[in-house]
């Protein structure tokens, strides 16, 4: 188990955004969280991240370090410096040695053609690049659960493919467990095998990711899915 | 045409002859200017920066203040000063007009507000992105503090140079309060104003290339950080 959720509100003033029961992570899963706009996606996700702050309830992790539990945003920041600063800066901050650093940064920066882009100025960066950076800056310490908010929305077909390829690798190799917020079903299909569908803050139908995708149970995903087909 | 061009000659001749009293006078604003722009800095930051960071009822009247004050008219501030300090003002004991103390009290007046305005702005869109990226990547509160600081680290001194700029520029203040007394509170601006009356070209033109220069020199630095800093 990674993380476990018994109870989990979130409430602005007297709207409820967020209101779940019972949802477990297992450990080295790769979850997509699908929804409409609105459904408490990203409330969900802050919340475990540790950037906001449940109003009711709490995650259970099954790490007791908090350093284990990183995400990657649909506009990332990147700090004033290089782009290889920005990888290293997390490996900074635990105080890895220079060598370990830089063969860590060497392997993400290879392996999502980031090499030539090294001593770049991390912010000048086009969209794409960006979201790799901030990719290779999440991986660099090797959490033990990423969390993406719709990493991919703005992103061309070739990065995203990119970025999908990464996020399975990295969950083949170092076992991380992937909580994976999208839009796009094919993507979660592609790189998903556990699926939450939430809805105005409730969890509608969660289990395998195919399975749902093909035959939904609920009455609500099975709209949602078809609606979004058409497209 | 004569005239123009013999005074720029002659005030080249004065400039690099190292004139005492126009040294002197340079001296003087430059220190004027940099002692309120230091305290300023000092009140304007603090304030900025929790502006930028904390909500509070009435922030919004607070801040339509603080603009208006941005764009204070140096004379208003100049005679608001004046009247606090003339002899039998509320502060009229200290018996400070007509000395660089109450110039540089003036000065104070316009440049905290152009400070703590460019300031809170700065804080208030860069401080919440740099919390949550440095949360997800594992800084502790203190590494939050010094990455806020790095990240913003040139917006907040361009922030302390567009204060200079106001500062070493204005007029109206440091005349009204100063009141353009030779040898102990007169400045490049208000010696300017004075040699123009007297038909003294060529030192007022000498002036005015040094003021030039500052200003062409503080513009650089801003445009230099614009460089630097923009996408
Ligand atoms: N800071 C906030 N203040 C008030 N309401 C918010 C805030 N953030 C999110 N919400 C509301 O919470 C609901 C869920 O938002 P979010 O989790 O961002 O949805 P999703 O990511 O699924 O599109 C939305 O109705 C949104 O308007
Ligand atoms: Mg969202």
């Amino acid at each position: 188990m990674e993380l476990e959720i018994r109870k989990l509100v979130r409430d602005y003033g007297t709207k409820r955004v967020l209101d779940l029961e019972s949802v477990t992570i297992e450990k080295g899963t790769r979850t997509a969280i699908i929804g409409p706009n609105g459904a408490g996606k990203s409330t969900l996700l802050n919340i475990v991240s540790r950037i906001d702050v449940a109003t009711e309830g709490e995650v259970v992790y099954e790490s007791e370090d908090p350093r284990l539990v990183t995400q990657v945003f649909q506009q990332p920041y990147m700090l004033r410096t290089s782009v290889e600063r920005n990888i290293q800066y997390p490996l900074r901050l635990r105080n890895w040695p220079e060598e370990g650093m830089k063969k860590r940064s060497n392997e993400l920066m290879e392996d999502l053609g980031l090499l030539d882009l090294r001593h770049q100025k991390a912010w000048k960066l086009s969209g794409g690049e960006t979201q790799k950076v901030a990719l290779a800056r999440a991986l660099s310490f090797q959490p033990s659960l990423l969390l993406l908010d719709e990493p991919t929305a703005n992103i061309d077909p070739a990065t995203t493919a990119e970025i999908e390829e990464m996020l399975l690798k990295i969950n083949r190799e170092e076992g991380t467990t992937i909580l994976f917020v999208t839009h796009n079903l094919a993507q979660a299909r592609r790189v998903c095998n556990r699926l939450l569908f939430l809805d105005k803050g409730k969890l509608v139908e969660s289990g395998d990711c195919q399975e749902i995708l093909q035959n939904p149970k609920e009455e609500k995903t099975r709209r949602f899915i078809a609606g979004e087909l058409l497209i | 045409m004569d005239v123009i061009s013999a005074g720029i000659a002659q005030a080249f001749r004065l400039i690099l002859s190292g004139d005492q009293e126009i040294v002197g006078i340079i001296g003087l604003s430059l220190f004027v200017s940099f002692s309120s722009v230091i305290l300023s800095t000092c009140l304007g930051m603090p304030v900025g920066i929790l502006l930028g960071t904390h909500s509070f009822r009435g922030k919004g009247v607070v801040l339509r203040i603080i603009y208006t004050f941005m764009s204070l008219p140096p004379v208003i501030a100049g005679l608001t000063v004046f009247l606090i300090l003339m002899r039998r003002g509320p502060l009229g004991y200290l018996q400070l007009n007509y000395t660089p103390t109450a110039m540089i009290i003036a000065q104070i007046c316009l440049v905290t507000p152009i400070i703590i305005g460019l300031i809170y702005n700065l804080v208030r869109e860069k401080a919440p992105v740099v919390n949550r990226l440095g949360i997800t990547l594992g800084a502790g509160r203190l590494e939050i503090m010094f990455l806020m600081i790095r990240e913003m680290r040139i917006g907040l001194t361009a922030a302390v140079v567009s204060g200079f700029g106001r500062a070493i520029s204005e007029v109206g203040a440091v005349m009204i309060v100063g009141g353009n007394i030779k040898g102990k509170t007169r400045v490049m601006t208000t010696y300017i104003t004075e040699l123009k009356s007297m038909g003294d070209y060529s030192r007022a033109i000498a002036i005015g290339i040094v003021l030039l220069i500052i200003a062409f020199v503080i513009n650089a630095i801003l445009y230099n950080f614009q460089e630097r800093e923009g996408k």
